[in-house]
């Protein structure tokens, strides 16, 4: 594909330049002409590669695991701007921001480039990898452990290969800001962990917590399907969003009512709401309705500080407008009754007949050994308490960074040295990595080939081609999928010989299958590069169903305050900061918080209510206190947070990580207390009291929003239309 | 275009805008962003820092304002003194608004910014001497200076960071001043693949990066004199008109004021600052809020 046909080469020729990059805006000095790029002469040009004429490859984004399709643009030999790629029926065409900041994790100046020991000794890879066959000898399969982040497609193939040539069993995948709880709700509930959501098909949505906008797992699709929503094209009018959530998330901030409910009563809104319904005429399983005979409105109005009218109202619209959805996220699973307040919020749904309609039976990626695993902190906790036993002698690691990310009362770090030897994949030194004794530089994802297969499925289901959109910047980096391929190569020699690099495998595996990726009847050359130009393999849908079948829920009584610690820690995934791992990415760092506005630092927001009790103003240097640790941060003072609660955003406080991100901000996740949701065991990272206190100190706060401090100053700028029932499907 | 040419050619390039002698021709880039859709999320915003050479400044430099972000994401409470925001946030996307009687041209000294033949306001950086009194005279606040030179600064463009810059545009100097410029690089492509054709550029034939990106489609852009063109048909069924300055949906409301607008015209259609007759090309739908919940 080429983006302009009219003779550039002519053009160029004219102006005298040769494979040179020329500003076809006009004015001003070129970049080459300041000497900030280099022009780069092609010796051996690939036929359709025209100087000064983009050409488009197709990829799949690495940036978090929706795996959205994307398109790079590249230009000379670089890759330049990603694009989303029209074909993917998960992102169709569009991107987000951390998606867009791919090329900088890419170019990233602090990238390690080659293999290294502890100490920060460069070694080459033969050295390198025959560490590790060494340090492998004579150890058995139980003393060795692998942490990863979620994985899928053959790396995780790979991956169970390896583990398996070892005879290990220890390979656990760890997501620091997981929905894993909701996940284990779903399977129990519908009978599938990751139902198909139709945001556009709902008349009312009612999130509990889920910041689908942002954060939270498909937020490209997710973004889409709002924007259907909200024009009424599937769903007979423009839908009404309610968010349910103490500390405002992007979501939040776009809902038609946002109601900050009490933090972890998000269960026994959900029942008070079902109770409302069916005293309301909805029909409702006796024994469900039963169980919920406790719930009246008055008691749900007093734990959860909504008011019983809002509750009514609440109760009256979704009586009225079906198809609804509801959806239960991050804010209402992070408590040690997490698993009961997404089971609740499940039982919502059921009662209000959604399943089906709104939550669609998934497509699913027919081959099993390629889906994805997907991980929590459970799995942390259990590679963590391997280590606390001395269990473990080597340890791998491949993205995931436990060092920064594991709350403190882990004592990882401690741990992590009872561990002999420690090799960590990684693409730059993170805090983890700082603790490796190998180092092992990888490919960025711009660079490596891979498959991924997303968790969250949009229509057609199908496996996302990760391929190479440039040469590599650095010669003595690996793609994880040539590492784990020649370690597996180290115990199993002969099974994997006809397989000289991880392309070949992966191409080897991918055009095997062609059969049943569409590609009977083609020979391997034209399937394998039907594959790479549309950046996917379509595979078809597996059969999938949900089941309807409601059970109650009991929640626990709330808990009692602590005098000591009077304020909940709310912590936020910030979209483009995600579990910190991005916190290197300058674009972002730069990026505004869509909320706070804050750039280049952490917070902690504050209701003005409470900052006003505790003297607090913004850009007071406060100190955040838990049982388990505590942070120093500039105070922002927040309309969108519940008044007994404070939010601090996870992913900045590095210690290492590079230029960008180390020194930047408080890292909340060492501060939080070991408080696990009961049926999961994973971290409820919404369990933390804390107090707040001043220090002293008072700094500008760094951030976008004006001296006016979100005020239009009377004139109108951001307007506003008050309307109910209003049809924007006709609009053009 | 020289001096001498501006000079000889001054009522031309200088007439106001909008006019009825000289409307124009072929093309008028225009678009709509409706604020409904726009979900405040940024995407945009990153997407012209990776498609038009804006460099992060870094913490310091922000705050003295100096942030090169052409598209930024302006958040915005209620003001109706609740203790809650409990209808949520409002989010604008505001980026020059490419007036069609632009103030920064007529108080820029050397004419380095110009309304073009297809209706942008051009910045043209060699020309440009940073007195930035464009700036200074700019309603929406959407021009930013180059205090710096950001290639020379460590945290813009580190080795290999520069390897990204795209070659279509210029990196700035020094001294001047830049904005959005409608992806200018990306517009000239398509004027020319069509002009090769012998046609014009048809609708959906060019996308502005941010547009590109939108990951819910709330922003539309195209050629505002081809009436097939969806950003056409939006101010056509908005009723707003790019030379008047009351539109039908202010018919009697004179205020210009925030707050909520109680329609009874149906029309969401509006631009800013109407009343200072700078006859911006970008038209914003106002976001909607239902109370029934
Ligand atoms: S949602 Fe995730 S996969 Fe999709 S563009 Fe954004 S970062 Fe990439
Ligand atoms: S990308 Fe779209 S939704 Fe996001 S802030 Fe920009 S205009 Fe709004
Ligand atoms: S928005 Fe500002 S910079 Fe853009 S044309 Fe209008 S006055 Fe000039």
């Amino acid at each position: 594909m080429i983006e302009n046909e009219f003779n550039r080469r002519d053009f160029l020729k004219v102006l005298g330049w040769g494979g040179a990059a020329v500003a076809v805006s006009g004015c001003g000095f070129t970049s080459v002409q300041d000497g900030v790029e280099n022009v780069v002469s092609y010796v051996e040009a690939n036929e359709y590669m025209i100087p000064g004429i983009g050409v488009y490859f197709n990829s799949t984004c690495a940036q978090c695991d929706a795996a959205c399709g994307i398109t790079g643009k590249v230009r000379e030999g670089r890759v330049l701007k990603l694009e989303g790629n029209a074909a993917s029926s998960i992102n169709r065409g569009r991107l987000c921001g951390l998606g867009q900041a791919g090329v900088q994790a890419h170019y990233n100046p602090d990238r390690v480039t080659e293999p290294r020991t502890g100490k920060g000794e460069k070694l080459d890879w033969e050295k390198a990898l025959g560490q590790v066959k060494e340090k492998l000898t004579g150890v058995s399969g139980d003393e060795i452990a692998f942490l990863t982040g979620n994985l899928s497609g053959h790396l995780k193939v790979l991956l169970g290969n390896y583990m398996d040539a070892l005879g290990s069993k220890n390979h656990f995948v760890y997501d620091a800001v997981a929905p894993a709880v909701m996940r284990a709700s779903n399977k129990k509930a519908y009978g599938n962990e990751m139902p198909a959501l139709r945001l556009d098909k709902a008349k009312v949505i009612v999130s509990f917590g889920a910041d689908f906008l942002g954060s939270w797992v498909s937020p490209v699709n997710f973004s889409q399907q709002y924007a259907q929503f909200r024009k009424g094209v599937n769903n007979g009018g423009r839908g009404v969003l309610v968010q349910i959530e103490p500390k405002m998330t992007l979501t939040g901030a776009n809902a038609d009512r946002w109601i900050p409910a009490n933090p972890g009563t998000e269960g026994v809104l959900a029942l008070g709401l079902i109770n409302a319904l069916g005293a309301a005429g909805v029909s409702i399983p006796s024994d469900i309705a039963a169980s919920v005979s406790a719930y009246g409105v008055e008691r749900v109005s007093k734990d959860t500080g909504v008011s019983a009218e809002q509750i009514q109202k609440l109760a009256a619209v979704l009586k009225e407008r079906s198809p609804s959805l509801v959806i239960a996220g991050g804010g209402a699973e992070g408590y040690a009754h997490g698993s009961q307040n997404a089971a609740a919020v499940a039982l919502l749904n059921q009662v209000l007949g959604n399943v089906g309609k709104t939550v669609e039976a998934p497509s699913v990626v027919p081959f099993p050994q390629l889906a994805p695993t997907a991980g929590g902190t459970a799995g942390l906790k259990a590679f963590n308490d391997g280590l606390a036993a001395g269990k473990f002698k080597v340890v791998f690691t491949l993205g995931a960074n436990p060092v920064y990310s594991a709350p403190a009362f882990m004592k990882l770090a401690d741990n992590l040295k009872k561990a002999a030897f420690k090799v960590a994949l990684a693409d730059a030194i993170d805090e983890t990595a700082a603790q490796a004794d190998l180092v092992l530089p990888l490919d960025s994802a711009m660079e490596s080939w891979g498959t991924v297969v997303a968790e969250y499925q949009a229509g057609d289901a199908h496996i996302g081609i990760q391929q190479p959109l440039m040469e590599r910047l650095y010669d003595n980096t690996r793609s994880a999928g040539d590492i784990l391929l020649s370690l597996v190569k180290q115990q199993k020699a002969d099974d994997y010989k006809a397989f000289e690099d991880y392309y070949a495998y992966l191409r080897g595996a991918v055009v095997q299958a062609k059969g049943s990726l569409g590609g009977a009847g083609m020979d391997d050359d034209e399937f394998w590069s039907t594959v790479l130009s549309s950046g996917m393999v379509k595979t078809g849908n597996a059969s999938s169903s949900l089941r309807t079948s409601a059970s109650a829920v009991t929640l626990p009584a709330a808990a009692v305050a602590d005098a000591a610690f009077p304020l909940r820690l709310l912590p936020y995934v910030q979209p483009s900061m995600r579990d910190g791992r991005h916190a290197n990415l300058p674009w972002l760092q730069e990026s505004p918080d869509p909320l706070t506005t804050i750039v280049w630092d952490s917070w902690v927001e504050m209701h003005p209510k409470t900052a006003a009790k505790l003297g607090i103003v913004e850009g007071d240097i406060v100190e955040v206190t838990s049982k388990s640790g505590s942070i120093k941060a500039q105070a922002y003072i927040f309309p969108g947070i519940h008044p007994d609660a404070v939010s601090v955003p996870f992913g900045n406080g590095h210690t290492e990580l590079g230029r960008y991100a180390k020194g930047v901000g408080a890292n909340v996740f060492q501060m939080l207390d070991p408080v696990f949701d009961q049926e999961t065991g994973e971290l409820a990272i919404n369990e933390t009291h804390v107090k707040v206190s001043k220090t002293g100190k008072r700094v500008i706060v760094v951030k976008e929003e004006g001296a006016a401090g979100g005020s239009q100053a009377g004139k109108k700028i951001a307007g506003r239309l008050a309307s109910n029932n209003v049809d924007l499907s006709k609009e053009v | 275009m020289s001096v001498s040419n501006l000079l000889q050619n001054w009522s031309a390039v200088r007439h106001t805008h909008p006019v009825g002698d000289a409307p124009h021709a072929e093309y008028k880039w225009a678009m709509a962003i409706d604020l409904d859709a726009c979900t405040g999320c940024n995407a945009c915003s990153v997407a012209c820092y990776a498609e038009n050479n804006l460099p992060a400044v870094g913490k310091d430099k922000f705050e003295h304002g100096q942030q090169m972000h052409w598209m930024r994401i302006e958040r915005y409470w209620d003001e109706d003194g609740r203790d809650m925001p409990d209808q949520g946030a409002q989010f604008l996307p505001m980026m020059c608004q490419h007036c069609e009687a632009a103030p920064c041209e007529t108080v820029c000294p050397v004419g380095a910014t110009n309304h073009t033949a297809d209706g942008l306001n051009s910045q043209v950086y060699n020309r440009c001497v940073g007195s930035r009194y464009c700036s200074a005279n700019c309603p929406f606040k959407v021009r930013y200076f180059n205090w710096y030179s950001y290639p020379d600064q460590e945290i813009s463009w580190p080795s290999p960071m520069e390897q990204q810059l795209n070659p279509d545009v210029t990196v700035r100097t020094k001294g001047v001043m830049e904005k959005c410029t409608f992806c200018v690089q990306r517009l000239t492509v398509a004027k020319h693949n069509a002009r090769n054709e012998g046609r014009l550029v048809q609708d959906g034939e060019v996308q502005t990066a941010c547009q590109q990106a939108c990951p819910t489609s709330a922003i539309s852009f195209g050629n505002l004199v081809d009436p097939a063109s969806k950003v056409a048909k939006q101010w056509k069924a908005q009723q707003v008109e790019l030379a008047v300055d009351k539109q039908a949906k202010d018919e009697g409301d004179d205020s210009h004021e925030v707050g909520e607008h109680h329609s009874t015209t149906k029309l969401r259609g509006y631009r800013i600052f109407e009343e200072l007759r700078a006859y911006p090309s970008v038209m914003y739908l106002e976001r909607v809020r239902e109370s029934a919940v």
